[in-house]
Formats: structure tokens, sequence, C-alpha cells
């Protein structure tokens, strides 16, 4: 086994312990969803937290710790999601994402993430109280990306939880925007040597269209008025044998700029430890709500009343 | 409408006679037919020309009129542009402004909501055309639309089943966008909330509300 043949194969086996941490990065869904007066807006480390009519864009580039020659220490994800509702309250996410890896002495690899569906049952809304809960199941399918970017040969099942907590409705005068969304799921592989994780992440974000609406109208510059600051929090464990996988955690504090049916959002990436990444790196969104831009056609339910 | 000013040229009538006659004339246009009675359940009224009546079925409602539907009634108007306002219990609504052209075609209309629920199925026109329902926070302005309109406690919010609606602010002038399936709230003083889907049972309730028999 020539030195090339060596570095290939210890390459690889590092993109396949630490992608399937980093797939969790992956897995960017961000949606538009409501509770009462509370308009949650798109995030874009977590999982959307409700079903929706949406289709999304974002890229994401972040330096990575390298282990060696040949291993990656950078990375650049382009992900794109459809999202659609089948009744008003269940739907249906199908996600792709093209990774690119600079990878020290190796040049750049690139391909494509296995494929990932997910189902999303809204199953309380609390208009009032500005709080959601949906169920969740999200399937990645093996085998169906590339094994040079870490897609993984295993597939894997994720059932999930999600919620959306608005403050407003407490007396807590200019805290009322503030709102936190979360989620929890347990990521159990096909096979081995995939890992099952623990995931979930929380989001903590203070509204200003909540606060110029719902609270007091200060003379805010209009463009001022349409953001949301919000800081997202991403983590992931192993459960059980490892298998090499670390755990990962991630923070990103940014703003989401909403306009109408349209929402744009920037994020920085600041990993907390160094299996997540060396370096701050940076993501930014595009999402659009088909549910508002074609609310008579690809933004319906597919089955719905009135 | 006769040319009041030409008229009185014509026929050189003394100043006050022709200050009357403008008088006249402007009452004549307040005046205008609007729409009539379509639908009614329990008593419901209007106020015209400083006079409160019971309201009959096939009843002309004219600009600047006010109805009034108590909490056990419903009332179904017709619009001269062919638009259908269903009105709930519990509110009361003027007609501001209504004006069609010789076609049928609307030119105007304004409807200004004290307090209560209305449904407008506002016929779609070939021009630009208004169609607006006033309240004191704030307004919605609609084209071949069917929305819901509900003024009560300082706020109002606008429900919207087709087409599109503009609401804005009365005092900061800002506005929201609302399509389809979606509604949104403005509360006295401040910016439009959001708009938001709103859940079947939600447009159910305002349906219900409005529903005429």
């Amino acid at each position: 086994m020539n030195w090339d043949t060596r570095y290939c194969i210890r390459a690889a086996a590092v993109i396949a312990v630490m992608l399937p941490a980093l797939g969790s990065f992956d897995r960017t869904a961000f949606a538009y969803t409501a509770a009462g007066d509370r308009v949650f807006p798109a995030t874009i480390l977590l999982p959307q937290i409700s079903p929706g009519d949406e289709f999304y864009t974002n890229i994401m580039d972040m330096p990575l710790t390298p282990s060696g020659p040949g291993t990656p220490n950078h990375q650049t994800n382009f992900n794109a999601v459809y999202a659609k509702t089948i009744t008003d309250r269940l739907g249906v996410f199908i996600e792709e994402t093209y990774t690119r890896l600079g990878t020290i002495g190796g040049g750049t690899l690139s391909g494509w993430q296995n494929v990932d569906m997910s189902l999303k049952y809204l199953t309380v809304l609390d208009l009032p109280h500005e709080f959601l809960f949906t169920l969740g199941l999200d399937r990645e399918f093996g085998d169906t990306g590339a094994r040079r970017v870490g897609a993984s040969p295993s597939g894997a099942t994720t059932p999930q939880v999600f919620f959306g907590k608005g403050l407003g409705d407490l007396d807590i005068g200019y805290l009322r925007p503030v709102a936190i969304t979360g989620f929890a799921g347990y990521q159990a592989a096909d096979s081995r040597p995939r890992p099952d994780q623990a995931v979930g992440g929380l989001t903590l974000e203070y509204s200003i269209p909540y606060l110029q609406s719902k609270v007091q109208s200060l003379d805010l510059p209009e463009a001022v008025g349409h953001m949301t600051p919000m800081t997202e929090f991403l983590f992931s464990t192993p459960s059980g044998r490892s298998f090499g996988a670390r755990t990962t955690a991630l923070f990103a504090p940014g703003i989401s700029y909403a306009g109408e049916g349209w929402e744009l959002g920037v994020e920085a990436l600041l990993p907390a430890s160094r299996a997540t990444g060396r370096g701050v790196g940076v993501t930014a969104q595009l999402h659009l709500a088909l549910d508002f831009l074609a609310p008579d056609t690809i933004g319906h339910p597919l089955f719905s009343a009135p | 409408m006769p040319n009041a000013q030409a008229i009185l040229r014509a026929v050189r009538l003394p100043p006050l006679v022709a200050v009357a006659f403008l008088l006249w004339s402007g009452g004549a246009v307040s005046a205008a037919p609007a729409g009539s009675v379509v639908g009614l359940s329990g008593s419901c009224f209007v106020e015209s020309g400083g006079q409160r009546m019971p309201l009959k079925m096939g009843q002309p409602v004219q600009v600047s009129d006010t109805v009034d539907v108590p909490a056990d009634g419903k009332l179904k108007l017709r619009m001269t542009d062919g638009s259908v306002v269903s009105v709930a219990a519990g509110t009361r609504v003027t007609v501001s402004a209504y004006a069609v052209d010789g076609g049928g075609q609307r030119q105007t209309g304004k409807l200004t909501l004290a307090q209560g629920l209305l449904r407008a199925v506002v016929a779609p026109v070939g021009q630009p055309a208004s169609f607006e329902v006033d309240t004191a926070v704030g307004a919605a302005a609609a084209r071949g639309t069917d929305l819901f309109v509900e003024a009560s406690g300082g706020a109002m919010q606008v429900g919207v089943l087709s087409g599109t609606v503009s609401m804005t602010s009365a005092v900061t002038r800002r506005s929201v966008t609302i399509p389809a399936r979606w509604g949104a709230r403005l509360e006295a003083g401040r910016d439009p909330v959001p708009a938001r889907i709103w859940s079947p049972a939600e447009f159910q309730a305002v349906i219900s509300r409005t529903d005429v028999p």
C-alpha cells in the first residue's frame, strides 16, 4: 500500500467519522410559522418547528479542525429544501445538500449528501399563549450521496419533537417580543459503524416586528422594524458506541430580515469545541413562503378547508 | 347629477336661492343609493338623516347611512356594483362612500366599521377601484376579494379568503399585505402585526357569524 492509498483511506475514514456530526448541521430547515400574533422567523441551523409551504436555500461555510494530511479543513454546504403541506397540520419536507470539502494536501472533494425527508404534524397550536408543539419523523436515505464528502452508506431515522413559545402573553413589558424555539431528537442509524445520536437545539429571538405591533411602536427606521436578532444553538452527541464520533455544538448569533413572503437570514457560526470546527464560519439563507406568495396554487395544502 | 353652477348661471337665480340649491345638490350626492338588503335575520336598523328605522328585505341603503345590527340580528347587503356585504350581530357600519359608473363598475367604495364584524365579497372590476373598510385604528383596502374585517376594543383584524388585502395603521401608516387564507391584527397606535395563516377553525368562526340564512 503506497502513501497515496494510505492517505486516501485515512482521509475517507476521518471524513466518515466527522461527517455524521457535521451532517447534523446540514439539516438546516427554516420555516415561517406562527402561533397567534407571534411569528417565528425562519431559523438557519435548527429544523423547522411546524409544517409549511415553502422553499428555502442556504449556504454555510465553516473551517474545520483537520487531523492530518488529507483530512478536511474547510466545509461549504449548499442546501435546498422544499416543504409541502398535505393538510393544514401535516407536511412533508424534502432536502438535499451539496458539499465541498477542502482537505490538507488533498484538494477539494465535492458531492451530494444523502437525500433527507421528514414528516411533521402540528399537534398543539395555542394561539393566546403563542405556543405550538410538533411531532416529526426524519428519514435520511443511506447511500444516496457521495461517500467522499461523508454521505453515509447507512441511513438513519430520527423521531423528533419541536416547540415554539412566545412570551407575549406574559406581563413583562419590553421582554414580550422574546421567543424560544427548540427541538430534540434521537437519530437511530440503520447499521454500524454509524453511531446513534442524540440531537437538539434552541433558538432565542427578539422580534422587533412584535415590539412594534404588540408592545410599543417606536420611531425606528423602516428596515429595523423588519429585523429579528436571534441566536441558535445546535448540538449532537453520540449515544452508545460512538465509532469515533464526538459531541459537537455550535452557536449561531445573527439576524433575520422579514419581507413580505420572504426572509433573509445571516448568522455567524461559532463552534463550541474542536470537534465542531476551528474558527468562525458564516451562513446565509433565503426563505420563500409559498403559502404567502402563491396561496391559491402551490402554497395551498393538498387537502384543506375551507 | 346636473352641473349645479351651470344651471344657476343659466337661470340667473338670486344668491340666496343659489345657496339653497347648492345645499340641496350636496344632499342629493350624499343620499346616492349604495345597495339594498338581500338577507335579514332578526331586527336590524338603518340610521339615515337623523332617523332610525327598521330595515326590510329589498330596502335600499344610501351613502352615509349607518346600519345597526343588534345582538340578535344578521344582515346581508348587495351593493350597486354586485359586491356582497354580510354583517354579523353586534355590528355598526356606515356606508361612507359608494359610487359606480354607468356600466355598474365600482369607482369607489368605503365602509366605516365602528364595531363588530363584516364579510365583504368584493366584486372584481376592470379598472383600478378601491374597496376600503375603515376602523378607528386603521383601514383594509381590497380589490376583488373575499375578506372579513372585525373592529373591537381598540383593535381590528382582517381575514382573507381570496384575493389580497392591504391593512394600514391609522397612526404609523405602516401596512401589511394579507393574502388568501391569511389574517392579521392591528392594535391602536401600533404597526400591524405580521400576517399569518388562519386556521380553518378561525375562518369557520367568522363565516358562521356573518352567514345570513
